[in-house]
C-alpha cells in the first residue's frame, strides 16, 4: 500500500468516525441542529455557557447526557478494540481477546458479590460495582498468568489460553450459583452482564479517558514488538523480544483497559474481535496502524451501536452487547469470508 | 569472538535433551551440527541462542547468553529456527525489516536509514527482491524460506545459527544458499570474523557449506573434528544407525 493510499484511508476513516460521534449526539427522541450543538459545546468549553435562543433543557440533554454517553460509547469501544488487537497478536490466536483470559467473567463475579453482599465502601460511592468488576478482572488475569507461569515456565499461548478458558469457566460457574441463589438479585446481573451506556456522565468519562490514554500510549510504544510477536515466540526470541516479558506486561495493560471499561458498562463483546480484523483488512497487518486505527473504528462502532440500542425500540432500550452482536457478527462474517473468496 | 560450552545440558520441563555437552567454536568457523532425529541438534541451537534454560555455561565472547537481554543476544546471533508461524500477513519486505530490529537504532519508528538499506541488499542477495511488495500467504514454502534467511540475514549479527536453512529450497537456490553462507562467513558480504552453526538433513549440502561437524547422538557429543571424516560411511552407522553400504545396493 502506498503511503499515499494509506494517508487518504486514515483521512476518510476519521471523518467517518466524527461523523458517526456527532450523529450518536444528535440522534434521540429531541432533535438539535449543527449549529446549536456546537454552540452548546463551544459554551461550556469557554466557560460562557448556554448561547442565547438555547433552552436550558436542550443545553442539559445534550451536554449533560447525549455527549458523555456518546464519548463513554467511543472511549470504551475504542479500549476494548486495542486491547483485542494486542491479545490477538500477542497469542498469535485470530479469536483471542481480553475476555479469553476471564476479564469479564472475574468482572461480573465481582460486580455479582457487590450486589448480592450488598457491600457499599463510602469513599468509592456510586462507583463500587464497577470498582469491584475491575478488581476482580484483574484478579483473574493475574491468577491466570500465575498457575500459566507455575505449568510452563515459558509461558507459552496455548497454556495462556488454556488456564484462561478453565479460569472463566470456573468462575462463571461460581457467578450462576450466586445468581440462583439469589434470585432477587438475577435480574440486575443479567443486564449488566449485557451492557449499558445508560446513566453514564462526565465524571465515568473522566476515569476512562486517562487509562485509554495511558493504554494506548503503552500499546502504541510496543506496536513493532507485537509485529514481532506475531510471528511466534520463538522467532520473537530470536529476533531480540523478550517474550514472556511483553507477554506479561501487555496482558497487564489490556486487561485494565478491558476491566474498567467492563467495570463501566457491563458485558460488552464482538467489538474487539471484529475491529481489529477489519483494520488488519484494510490497513494491513502492522500493528503501528492496526492499534490506533482500532481504536478510532472500534470506537466509532461502539458509538453507532450504542445509538441502535437507545433509539430503534425507543423509549425501550436494548443491551448494547446484544446490538454489537447483531449487527457486527455479519458485517465481519462478510468482511472475512469475501476477501477469504477472491484469493 | 568465540562461542564457548562447558559442560551443558539442557531440556523441555523435566526431560532432559542434552547431557554435559562441551565445545569451542572460533571465530570464522563455519560448523554442521549433524545426528539422527530427536538426537538434540534443535535444542543446542536454541541453546546457544539463549532461549532455552541450562545448566553448565554457554558463552560468547566470554559473556553467558542466559543471562544477557534479549535484544543483546540478538545482535551477536541471529537464529532461523526452523518453524515458521505466520498468522498475519505481511509483506516480504516488512518481514525482512523485522529482522533489523536489535540493531537498528531507533526501534520504534522503524528501522533508521542504514538498516533498511542493509535489509534490501539482503533481499537482492537471498533473490527475493522482486517479492518485496508481496504477502506472505502468497508465497510457495522456498520463497517463504529465502525470505526468513533474508531476515535472518539482516539482524547483521556475527553469529549465524541456522536449523535446516534448505529446506523446500530447489536444488538451484540450495547450492546458492552454500555459495551466499560461504561469503557470508569469509567475510566477503562486508563483515569479517563471521560464524555459522547449521544443522542440514542434507549431507551433501553440509560437505559443502561447512568445514567442522560436530555429530551429536541421544544428546552426546560423539564426533567432533573435519566435515570429511565426519561423512564416512562408519560415522553414519555410528550417528544415524544408518548402513549406507545396504542402502547403496538397494
Amino acid at each position: 500500500m502506498t503511503k499515499k493510499g494509506t494517508g487518504l484511508k486514515i483521512v476518510i476513516s476519521a471523518v467517518l468516525c466524527l461523523f458517526i460521534l456527532v450523529l450518536a449526539i444528535r440522534q434521540g427522541s429531541v432533535y438539535i441542529t449543527l449549529k446549536d450543538l456546537f454552540g452548546i459545546i463551544g459554551g461550556h468549553i469557554t466557560g460562557k455557557g448556554t448561547p442565547g435562543g438555547i433552552e436550558p433543557m436542550m443545553d442539559s440533554i445534550f451536554w449533560t447526557i447525549r455527549m458523555p454517553r456518546a464519548i463513554m460509547a467511543f472511549l470504551v469501544g475504542g479500549a476494548l478494540s486495542i486491547s483485542g488487537a494486542c491479545m490477538q497478536a500477542l497469542l498469535q490466536n485470530p479469536l483471542a481477546s481480553s475476555y479469553t483470559l476471564g476479564v469479564s467473567s472475574g468482572a461480573s463475579l465481582g460486580a455479582a458479590l457487590v450486589l448480592i453482599l450488598e457491600i457499599s465502601v463510602p469513599v468509592l460511592a456510586g462507583f463500587m460495582l464497577p470498582f469491584a468488576g475491575f478488581v476482580f478482572g484483574l484478579l483473574t488475569v493475574i491468577a491466570a498468568l500465575m498457575l500459566a507461569s507455575a505449568i510452563d515456565r515459558s509461558v507459552s499461548n496455548t497454556t495462556v489460553v488454556l488456564i484462561g478458558m478453565i479460569l472463566s469457566l470456573f468462575v462463571n460457574g461460581m457467578m450462576n450459583l450466586l445468581s440462583t441463589l439469589n434470585s432477587d438479585h438475577s435480574k440486575q446481573l443479567v443486564l449488566w452482564m449485557m451492557g449499558s451506556f445508560s446513566a453514564r456522565g462526565w465524571k465515568h468519562c473522566a476515569i476512562l479517558f486517562p487509562v485509554c490514554i495511558i493504554g494506548f500510549v503503552f500499546l502504541f510504544a510496543m506496536s513493532r514488538k507485537m509485529d514481532i510477536m506475531s510471528f511466534g515466540d520463538l522467532q520473537a526470541q530470536a529476533m531480540g523480544v523478550d517474550a514472556k516479558k511483553t507477554k506479561i506486561i501487555a496482558i497487564l495493560i489490556c486487561s485494565l483497559l478491558t476491566g474498567v471499561s467492563v467495570a463501566f458498562t457491563g458485558v460488552i463483546g464482538f467489538v474487539d474481535l471484529a475491529a481489529p480484523h477489519i483494520v488488519r483488512k484494510i490497513f494491513g497487518p502492522s500493528h503501528k496502524l492496526v492499534i490506533p486505527m482500532s481504536f478510532i473504528y472500534g470506537g466509532a462502532f461502539m458509538a453507532l451501536c450504542d445509538l441502535i440500542s437507545r433509539t430503534l425500540l425507543s423509549p425501550r432500550e436494548i443491551p448494547v452487547g446484544a446490538v454489537t452482536a447483531l449487527l457486527g457478527a455479519p458485517f465481519f462474517a462478510y468482511v472475512f469470508f469475501a476477501s477469504r473468496r477472491k484469493r | 569472538m568465540e562461542l564457548t560450552v562447558r559442560n551443558m545440558s539442557a531440556g523441555y520441563n523435566r526431560n532432559e535433551i542434552l547431557h554435559g555437552i562441551s565445545l569451542e567454536i572460533k571465530s570464522g568457523e563455519k560448523v554442521f551440527v549433524g545426528g539422527a532425529n530427536g538426537s538434540g541438534k534443535t535444542t543446542l541451537l536454541r541453546v546457544l541462542s539463549g532461549i532455552i534454560p541450562h545448566t553448565g555455561d554457554v558463552l560468547v565472547g566470554g559473556w553467558d547468553v542466559s543471562s544477557m537481554k534479549r535484544k543483546d543476544v540478538a545482535k551477536l546471533i541471529a537464529l532461523m529456527p526452523q518453524t515458521s508461524d505466520m498468522y498475519f500477513p505481511y509483506s516480504v519486505r516488512e518481514t525482512v525489516l523485522l529482522g533489523t530490529y536489535a540493531s537498528s537504532g531507533n526501534s520504534f519508528f522503524g528501522s533508521d536509514s542504514e538498516a533498511v538499506q542493509y535489509a534490501d541488499k539482503c533481499m537482492e542477495d537471498c533473490g527475493i527482491s522482486e517479492l518485496k511488495e508481496r504477502h506472505l500467504d502468497e508465497l510457495s514454502g522456498g520463497q517463504l524460506q529465502r525470505v526468513l534467511l533474508a531476515r535472518t540475514f539482516a539482524q547483521k549479527s556475527p553469529f549465524l545459527f541456522l536449523d535446516e536453512p534448505g529446506n523446500n529450497l530447489d536444488i538451484k537456490y540450495r547450492a546458492e544458499l552454500c555459495d551466499k553462507l560461504n561469503d557470508w562467513a569469509s567475510g566477503k558480504t562486508g563483515d569479517s570474523d563471521n560464524t555459522l552453526v547449521a544443522v542440514f538433513h542434507d549431507l551433501e549440502q553440509a560437505k559443502r557449506c561447512c568445514t567442522r561437524a560436530v555429530m551429536l547422538k541421544e544428546g552426546r557429543i560423539v564426533f567432533d573434528g573435519g566435515i570429511s571424516e565426519a561423512l564416512t560411511p562408519e560415522m553414519l552407522l555410528k550417528v544415524y544407525d544408518f548402513d549406507i553400504g545396504t542402502y547403496s545396493k538397494i
